[in-house]
């Protein structure tokens, strides 16, 4: 394996990684402060995805119209998960799990429906923003320009999330609830509220990944299964509710993916699988996953 | 108020019944009741735009027959039904036309499945069924009924064989990596054009044969392992649709299709790239299979096809289209030689028949009852002649592109 080779399989699999990071980071704040596993998590990622699609074909006609969609199509995600958290998710913390794998599993199918309703069951495209539409060469090695800002971005929300919640008022307020509902309560802290906000703040990371990942990729129909499922062996992996936990995780199932599909690309299809099953048998709470 | 809209109606009504007649004069001289033509395809969803193409065709050749006529003194009438791309839904549609409509012929068809559903209905109703766009090799390999005919190619040659000829006529790369779908189609396009390559150019090998889940829309890994493969060519393997836009994209940010020769079976065809325009990612320089380059084929019946599909429909005619309408045709001429349409007798005469298509006749082999439709060839350019990517210096292959009488034969045991 040349230098050239492996900088091309590590580059590729970190921008895989960082897409699958920020659906993951949301599905693993909201199962970490709600105790929601939600399910339709991939959904809200492909609505995002049709919203760019939305606001770059309506107004084509503004140069960079790209930018545009990436500032409004994750706010409407986030709207519509908040609308999801207040009518829907409120009315069952407190029943069995089983409610909610019912009903987010109930999103999955309505959102589906609604997409296709608006959007039709066509393949819709979105072209690559001026100016990443252009490759740069590393070591020798031409690499979309695109796919390196997709690896920034990545980082740049890992970083963002890490100080909100660590080091700002803000974030204290969501550890606190995170850590103890009912003490936080009493303290004064208005749970139903920073629960939706929570909410919130997952979809609104789901929106951003459904939105950054059209100008590389195609808007279709069937993306919201096919990216949970690659999400929930990232969050066994890097242990759910821990967003390092998920930056781990996408990061090593990206590499896993890439490497191994260069090393036996055979079996290639199996890697994320195996790797999950290794985890579950070694470590089943995840690298970083807190102990129950 | 109420009694006035009554009156209106009433009047309305009226009116209709007595201008009946002026707008449609009815076929007094016609006596004898039409030949009718059951027409099952995907007229709803993604798939579609094959329907509503294909229905197009028909419809152009029911039209010149009729207007010359019809056929032995009596009319074609096409009665169109929508699939939704169930078996299910096909096979009762295909029931109730042959049951309550009495029809005379069934045809269409996009999903080999419905294809297959019908195929063994047909057997037993003793009706001839003729398929134009379903793809799949069994339904006149290994399920073959003779009640079946197929005026298209097929996943043998369109997916494998038709790629590897094209290939060793041109290129002859000797390290090949491949990417395919990790399905049924994805395996059984390599295992054929693998078969055929390396029987044409035999010191060729696949160097490494790579896999995608179906439905994948990210292949970037997948490209910087093929850009560093060293590797001449790339063959894909049956990646289409959503999965072929995201992988072209992808592969033309990277510069793929200036590093290496691409063969990409099935870009050929109008379908995917009709809304490509200049400037946009495509496959750039590929070599592609088409079934129908309706801008290559010099015939003058061609060219007024293309308007009148075009007129008809809004798009540029499918490769069902052309099918569906030398199908028709077909029948035509077979139902004239026979002087009925008695099943029995038009199989005989189908079964062998020269069919009469834009680039001269083509065999409607006997033996399976596969067409012998060519799979055209050629290298994805824009040209200034059309605004969207398409095949270029175009070459046809034909009946050698086809399993031969001995495989299917071996197929069938």
């Amino acid at each position: 394996m040349t230098l050239e080779a492996a900088l091309g399989q590590a580059l590729s699999g970190i921008s895989l990684g960082m897409v699958w990071f920020l659906i993951a980071a949301g599905l693993s704040i909201i199962f970490g402060t709600l105790k929601i596993l939600n399910m339709a998590h991939g959904s809200i990622y492909m609505l995002g995805g049709f919203l760019c699609y939305q606001v770059t074909s309506t107004f084509s006609h503004i140069p960079g119209v790209f930018w545009l969609a990436l500032l409004v199509a994750p706010l409407v995600t986030a709207l519509v998960g908040g609308c999801i958290e207040i009518l829907l998710l409120r009315r069952i913390y407190g029943l069995d799990m089983i409610y909610q794998y019912l009903l987010t599993f109930g999103l999955i199918l309505i959102v589906a429906e609604v997409c296709k309703l608006i959007w039709g069951v066509g393949y819709n495209t979105v072209a690559v923003p001026w100016p990443l539409n252009d490759t740069v060469s590393l070591f020798g090695l031409s690499f979309p320009k695109y796919n390196l800002f997709m690896i920034g971005m990545g980082i740049l929300v890992f970083v963002g999330l890490r100080a909100l919640i660590g080091a700002t008022s803000l974030g204290a307020v969501v550890r606190a609830v995170t850590h103890n509902r009912e003490i936080a309560n009493a303290l004064g802290i208005n749970v139903p509220r920073v629960y939706t906000g929570v909410f919130m703040l997952g979809c609104w990371l789901a929106g951003l990944a459904g939105t950054l990942t059209p100008p590389m990729s195609v808007v279709a129909l069937g993306a919201d299964v096919s990216v949970i499922i690659d999400c929930f062996i990232i969050v066994v992996i890097g242990g759910l509710g821990s967003i390092p936990g998920a930056f781990l995780g996408a990061i090593i199932l990206g590499f896993t993916t890439a490497f191994g599909l260069y090393i036996i690309p055979k079996l290639a299809v199996a890697f994320g699988f195996i790797l999950m099953i290794i985890i579950l048998i070694i470590r089943p709470r995840g690298l970083m996953g807190e102990p129950d | 108020m109420r009694n006035l809209v009554k009156a209106l109606i009433v009047l309305g009504l009226g009116f209709a019944l007595v201008a009946m007649p002026c707008i449609d004069p009815a076929p007094a001289a016609s006596t004898e009741k039409p030949i009718k033509i059951g027409f099952i395809h995907s007229m709803s969803g993604a798939m579609s735009m094959y329907g509503i193409s294909s229905e197009a065709g028909a419809k152009i050749a029911i039209k010149e027959i009729n207007t010359a006529g019809g056929v032995l003194g009596r009319k074609l009438e096409l009665i169109t039904r929508d699939d939704k791309l169930s078996a299910e839904t096909g096979l009762r549609e295909a029931k109730d036309l042959i049951l309550t409509e009495q029809v005379d012929f069934l045809t269409g068809t996009i999903s080999s499945a419905v294809a297959l559903a019908i195929s063994s209905y047909v057997a037993k109703e003793k009706k001839i069924f003729i398929v134009n766009v379903s793809q799949s090799s069994q339904i006149t390999e290994e399920k073959w009924n003779p009640y079946v005919f197929r005026i298209n190619t097929n996943a043998v040659p369109y997916w494998g064989y038709a790629p590897a000829i094209a290939l060793g006529k041109t290129w002859k790369p000797k390290k090949i990596v491949s990417l395919g779908f990790d399905y049924e189609c994805g395996k059984n396009s390599l295992a054929a054009f693998k078969e055929k390559y390396l029987e044409l150019v035999p010191d060729a090998q696949i160097i490494d044969e790579l896999w995608a889940p179906l439905g994948t829309t990210d292949f970037t890994a997948h490209i910087s392992k093929i850009a560093n493969s060293g590797a001449e060519a790339l063959f894909l393997a049956c990646i289409y649709g959503g999965g072929e836009i995201a992988f072209t994209k992808q592969a033309y940010a990277f510069g793929l299709y200036d590093k290496m020769k691409m063969i990409q079976p099935c870009a050929g065809d109008v379908e995917t790239w009709s809304d490509v325009k200049k400037g946009d990612p495509y496959p750039k320089g590929a070599l592609a299979t088409c079934r129908y380059p309706f801008w290559a084929i010099d015939n003058p019946k061609n060219k007024a096809f293309v308007e009148e599909h075009k007129k008809m429909v809004g798009f540029w005619p499918s490769y069902g289209a052309m099918n569906e309408y030398v199908a028709i045709h077909a029948l035509k001429k077979a139902i004239e030689k026979v002087g009925s349409v008695d099943t029995e007798k038009l199989i005989k005469e189908l079964a062998g028949m020269e069919l009469d298509t834009f680039i001269g006749t083509v065999l409607l082999r006997a033996y399976d009852h596969q067409a012998m439709m060519p799979n055209w060839y050629g290298i994805i350019e824009f040209t200034p002649d059309l605004p969207f990517p398409h095949v270029t210096d175009t070459h046809t292959i034909g009946a050698e592109g086809y399993h031969t009488i001995e495989q299917i034969k071996n197929l069938r045991k």
